[in-house]
């Protein structure tokens, strides 16, 4: 089946996508959420930017992807 | 005249007092603890440390010290990484496979829009795979202080337990080795039993688990003297 040949359903696979981009980016920010209370559980100093600069890094880039997509689609 | 060579030696400097004097103990403060060098310094990927320095937990005393610090051994990180991998490089093998079979990834604009985000989006989702098992492995850690025994359990992304337990609770302290891979890299599960109703704290995949055993075991026999 050629999806180019339904403008409908091009749309409709376009808001499924944006809509499974969101719940992604809730993921990680739950992530973040999740490393936050971890690392106020065990405290490893010298780990504890790293890991959270990680979390930040995805949650930027779920964004971005969001975005990204809202633009491309 | 006596020449230079022919003097006696009454006494000779140690040469390595400088070194001594250079050595990373020398640079603490006159207050702090001496602590042997294989117990200075913790890595983001120790398992096994004895008076690890630079760690800390919840509700910790001010003069309780951590004795122990456990968490599964590195190896057993192996099938998500090589899953990881897999999954990092499947999308390469398919654009090599796919033409072969006659199918056209770039047939329209369209597609390939698609394409890219679902590309972005699928090294997204490997990423978060990784990162969600590492913090898995990382955050599920075995402390045992000079007061209590401390087990952190992280078992998924919305899950985590905390279960501390008095040092004067702790009956047995166990350990199970079983298995070819278990045997060879030297990791097992450990289990301390405590008194009562208690519950019995476990760790899976521990390095040197008959070790972690005897350090426990000591460490309730030196209390039990104590106490008498």
């Amino acid at each position: 089946m050629d999806i180019t040949n339904s403008l409908h359903l091009d749309l409709w696979i376009k808001i499924a996508t944006l809509i499974i981009m969101v719940f992604y980016i809730v993921f990680t920010l739950v992530v973040f959420t999740q490393v936050k209370a971890m690392s106020q559980i065990v405290r490893i100093p010298q780990t504890e930017q790293v890991i959270k600069t990680i979390a930040i890094i995805h949650i930027i880039l779920a964004i971005s992807l969001f975005l990204f997509a809202l633009v491309i689609l | 005249m006596l020449k230079e060579t022919n003097m006696t030696d009454i006494f000779i400097a140690p040469k390595h007092a400088e070194k001594l004097q250079k050595s990373p103990a020398a640079h603490t403060a006159p207050h702090a603890p001496r602590i042997p060098h294989r117990y200075a310094g913790m890595s983001i990927l120790s398992s096994f440390r004895e008076h690890p320095k630079g760690i800390f937990f919840q509700n910790q005393k001010s003069d309780e010290t951590i004795l122990l610090f456990l968490r599964a051994h590195i190896i057993t990180n192996f099938s998500w990484v090589i899953i990881s991998v897999f999954l990092i490089i499947l999308p390469t093998i398919l654009l090599i496979v796919l033409p072969m079979f006659g199918v056209n990834i770039f047939s329209s604009l369209l597609v390939v829009r698609f394409g890219i985000v679902y590309v972005f989006f699928y090294y997204l989702l490997v990423f978060s795979y990784a990162f969600t098992n590492f913090l898995h492995w990382f955050y599920n850690v075995f402390i045992v202080t000079t007061d209590q025994i401390v087990d952190v359990d992280y078992s998924n992304i919305v899950v985590n337990h905390m279960a501390v337990t008095n040092i004067s609770q702790i009956q047995d302290a166990k350990y199970t080795q079983t298995g070819f891979i278990a045997t060879f890299f030297n990791f097992g599960n450990i289990s301390v039993q405590t008194a009562g109703t208690e519950e019995c704290f476990e760790e899976s995949a521990v390095p040197k688990p008959k070790e972690a055993a005897q350090i426990i075991g000591s460490i309730i026999g030196k209390r039990q003297k104590f106490l008498k």
